[in-house]
C-alpha cells in the first residue's frame, strides 16, 4: 500500500546503487605507480555510464572504501575496468590484490557527463589520474553513431603515460609539429587524440593540456567552434585551467571533480564542493551530486 | 526483501496455527521492542550525519530502511548551515575523523520539504536538533514538535561547531538546562546525545534524567586530529574533527556501562553507539546496558552491514534460549 504512494524521489532513486563482490581478472602494473584492475562485476558493468564511479573496498584493514572513476566496461562480458595511481595507503593495499581474489564494489555512483547532440565537436581533456573517465567518454561517444559525434581527446601527464605513446595517423589542423604522439587505443578505435606534458616525452606537446587545446580551437572557424562542448576531468589546478578557457570561447564545459569520501551515497556530506546556484552558494555532495558539474558553477571566479 | 520486522511476527502467526510455542519461539526470537513507547522493528538505529535525511542509503540496492528499529536524520538547526571547509573526512587506524559542521537546510525546510517525502510506515524518524543558544535548540525543538516526527534527540554532543554542542555537554549544568527548556515545548520523546569529552558522563546522565530526558544517545564522536606531514598542516580543514568507527569502541562501552548505572532504575533506554561494526559488537552494548544499537560508520564500509547485524542477534538469542532483546540488556556481570 505505501510502496504506491512512496514519492516520485523513490521510484527513480531507490535500489540504483549495487554491492557486488567482484572477481580480479587482471591487474595490470605501468610505470609511474599505475595499475589496470579488470574485475567481473557483471551488474554494474550493465548500468555503468561514462562520468561515474565505484567506491571499492581495497582491503579489510582499511575503515574506508577508496572511490575510482570507471575507464571502461563490457556489458556484454560483465566486466569494469579502473587505472589507478598510488597515492595512499588504500591504493597502496589494492596494489597487493591478486587475480582471482574478490572485491566489494558499490556502484556505479554518481551524475554521468551528458554530451549533447547539437555540440558533436567534443573536446575531452584528461589529465593524469583524470585519463579513464575520458577514455569511458569516448568509448560511449562513438558508440552511439546516429549522432555523429566527433570527439577530439587531449591527455596530459607529469609522470609516464599509462601506455606507449604511438605516432598519430590522423592530421590535426593547429596542433604544433611536436605534437604527434597520440593514445594507441584512441587510434584502434578511430578517435584523434594528441599528448601533453612538461616532461618533454618524445612526440607530446611540451606545455599544459590547456595551450594545445587552444591551439585546436584556434584552427576553427567560428561556426565549427559553435559545435564544441569540452568535458574535463583531472587536478584542480587544471580543471580551473579549463573551465576559464571555456568561458573566453563562450564553450558549454562539465568538469568530473574529486573529494575524500566515506560514504559515496549521499549520506555523510564528507565530499562537498562549493557551487553557485541562483540563491547563492550551496555546498553539494561530490559523490551524488556530482562528480559531474558545469565548470561554471564550481569554478565561478574564472567564469567572470 | 524479508526484513526482520516481518519476520518477528511470524511467531505469532504460527500460534493460529496450534503449534508448540516454545520451540518456534526459540526459532525466531523477538528482534521488535518498545523504545520510549515506540515501536521499534529492529533494535538497530541508524545515526544522525551517516544517513542524511533518511533516504540517501535507500539507493543501494538490498538496503532498506525496515530493517531498523530508527532512522537519526542529520544535524538540524533553526537556520540553514553551508557547513565546515574542506577536508571534512579523515581515515584513522580503524575509524575516521569528520568535520562536516552541521551542514543542513535549516529546520523549517526539514519539517516543510524533506519529512513529508519519508515513509513512517518503514520505520520511525527521529530529529536530531542543534543550536548555538537554549533558545535555538527550543525552537527547533517546538517546529518538530508541530511534525510527524516520532521523536527529538538533543545533539548537545557535536565536537564540530565552535558555539553550542559540545559546549554544552560538556557541562553537566548546562546540558540539564537544555534539556528543560526543550521538555517544556514537547511531548514526544525526548532523546539526549551525551558527550564522551567529558569528565563525568554518569552525573551528566543524571541531571539531564532529572530534567525530563526519556532516553540517551551514547556516545557521540571523540575529538582528535590527524596531520599531514608534507604540508604540516592538519587534514582536517577545521583542524580537529570527531572520531568515530571502531577505534572508539571500548570507550563507548564503558561510557554505555557507566550511564546504565544512573538509567537501570528509572527504565530509562539508551541508544549505545560508537564503532559497532557487527552483531558481536551489538550483542556486548546490550548486555552493558544499550536498549538499541546505533550504527554509522559501519555503514559507510557496508551498506547492507544492518541486515547482517539483525540475523547475527538473532542467531545469538536462539543460541542461548532468549525469547526478547530486552532479556539480554543489561545483563552484565562485574567482576
Ligand atoms: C560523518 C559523520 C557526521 C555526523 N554528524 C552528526 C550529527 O549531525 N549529529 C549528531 O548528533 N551526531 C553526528 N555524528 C555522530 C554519529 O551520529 C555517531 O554518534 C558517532 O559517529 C559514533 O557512532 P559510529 O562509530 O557507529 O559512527 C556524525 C558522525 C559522522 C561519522
Ligand atoms: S561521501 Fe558521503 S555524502 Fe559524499
Amino acid at each position: 500500500m505505501h510502496l504506491e504512494s512512496a514519492s516520485n524521489i523513490k521510484n527513480t532513486h531507490r535500489g540504483t546503487l549495487l554491492v557486488e563482490d567482484a572477481e580480479i581478472l587482471s591487474h595490470e602494473s605501468l610505470p609511474g605507480q599505475q595499475h589496470v584492475l579488470r574485475l567481473k562485476s557483471p551488474g554494474i558493468a550493465r548500468r555503468a555510464q561514462a562520468g561515474q564511479f565505484a567506491h571499492i573496498s581495497c582491503g579489510p584493514e582499511l575503515a574506508m572504501r577508496r572511490p575510482l572513476s570507471i575507464m571502461r566496461v563490457d556489458k556484454n562480458a560483465g566486466w569494469i575496468e579502473f587505472l589507478y595511481k598510488v597515492f595512499g595507503a588504500g591504493t597502496k593495499l589494492l596494489t597487493q590484490r591478486s587475480v582471482g581474489e574478490l572485491i566489494s564494489l558499490i556502484g556505479p555512483i554518481g551524475n554521468p557527463f551528458s554530451a549533447h547532440t547539437e555540440k558533436p565537436r567534443t573536446l575531452l581533456i584528461g589529465g593524469g589520474v583524470g585519463i579513464p573517465p575520458m577514455v569511458f567518454l569516448v568509448d560511449s561517444l562513438k558508440q552511439q553513431k546516429i549522432n555523429n559525434y566527433k570527439p577530439f581527446v587531449i591527455m596530459g601527464s607529469e609522470v609516464p603515460f599509462p601506455f606507449s605513446p604511438r605516432p598519430s595517423q590522423f592530421i590535426i589542423p593547429g596542433m604544433p609539429d611536436a605534437a604527434i604522439g597520440a593514445m594507441p587505443l584512441m587510434e584502434d578505435w578511430g578517435i584523434p587524440s594528441r599528448l601533453a606534458s612538461r616532461q618533454g616525452y618524445p612526440g607530446c606537446f611540451e606545455g599544459y593540456v590547456t595551450d594545445l587545446a587552444r591551439c585546436w580551437l584556434n584552427a576553427l572557424s567560428r561556426q565549427q567552434q559553435n559545435e564544441v562542448e569540452i568535458f574535463a576531468c583531472g587536478p584542480h589546478p587544471m580543471l580551473a585551467a579549463v573551465a576559464k578557457m571555456a568561458v573566453e570561447y563562450s564553450l558549454p564545459c562539465q568538469v568530473s571533480l574529486e573529494e575524500f569520501m566515506a560514504c559515496a551515497v549521499g549520506g555523510c556530506a564528507g565530499c562537498v564542493v562549493e557551487v553557485k546556484t541562483s540563491n547563492g552558494p550551496a555546498m553539494k555532495r561530490v559523490c551524488v551530486d556530482g562528480p559531474v558539474f558545469d565548470a561554471n558553477t564550481v569554478f565561478p571566479e574564472e567564469s567572470r | 526483501m524479508a526484513s526482520i520486522g516481518i519476520t518477528a511476527k511470524i511467531p505469532f502467526d504460527r500460534l493460529q496455527e496450534n503449534q508448540p510455542m516454545k520451540t518456534d519461539i526459540k526459532d525466531m526470537p523477538i528482534l521488535a521492542s518498545q523504545f520510549c513507547g515506540m515501536q521499534f522493528d529492529t533494535p538497530l538505529v541508524l545515526l544522525s550525519g551517516c544517513v542524511g535525511f533518511g533516504e540517501e542509503y535507500t539507493r543501494v540496492q538490498g538496503f532498506s530502511n525496515r530493517d531498523v528499529g530508527a532512522v537519526c536524520l542529520k544535524g538540524t538547526t533553526l537556520q540553514p548551515r553551508l557547513g565546515n571547509p574542506l577536508h571534512r573526512l579523515a581515515e584513522t587506524p580503524m575509524g575516521m575523523l569528520n568535520s562536516i559542521g552541521l551542514q543542513n537546510p535549516g529546520a523549517e525546510h526539514v519539517v516543510n520539504n524533506i519529512l513529508p517525502a519519508l515513509d513512517f510506515s518503514e520505520t520511525r524518524f527521529i530529529a536530531n536538533v542543534s543550536g548555538s543558544t537554549i533558545e535555538e535548540y527550543v525552537t527547533v525543538t517546538r517546529l518538530f514538535d508541530d511534525s510527524p516526527i516520532d521523536a527529538i534527540e538533543l545533539n548537545i554532543s557535536c565536537p564540530n561547531v565552535k558555539e553550542g554542542g559540545m559546549v554544552f555537554g560538556n557541562d553537566p549544568l548546562m546540558s540539564a538546562r537544555v534539556v528543560a527548556a526543550c521538555r517544556a515545548v514537547t511531548k514526544k520523546p525526548i532523546i539526549t546525545k551525551l558527550s564522551p569529552n567529558q569528565t563525568d558522563i554518569a552525573e551528566n546522565a543524571r541531571l539531564c534524567l532529572e530534567s525530563g530526558s526519556d532516553a540517551f544517545a551514547v556516545i557521540n564522536t571523540l575529538m582528535g586530529m590527524a596531520i599531514d606531514t608534507e604540508n604540516r598542516t592538519p587534514i582536517i580543514g577545521a583542524n580537529q574533527g570527531g572520531l568515530s568507527g571502531a577505534a572508539i569502541k571500548p570507550i563507548a562501552l564503558l561510557k554505555v556501562h557507566q550511564v546504565y548505572q544512573v538509567c537501570r532504575h528509572h527504565n530509562i533506554p539508551i541508544i549505545g553507539q560508537g564503532g559497532i561494526m557487527n552483531a558481536e559488537d551489538a550483542i556486548e552494548f546490550m548486555i552493558a546496558g544499550a536498549a538499541a544499537i546505533g550504527v554509522g560508520t559501519a555503514l559507510f564500509y557496508d551498506p547492507l552491514v544492518c541486515t547482517k547485524i539483525n540475523a547475527g542477534i538473532s542467531d545469538y538469542l536462539k543460541q542461548h534460549n532468549i525469547v526478547e532483546i530486552s532479556q539480554l540488556i543489561g545483563t552484565l556481570t562485574i567482576n
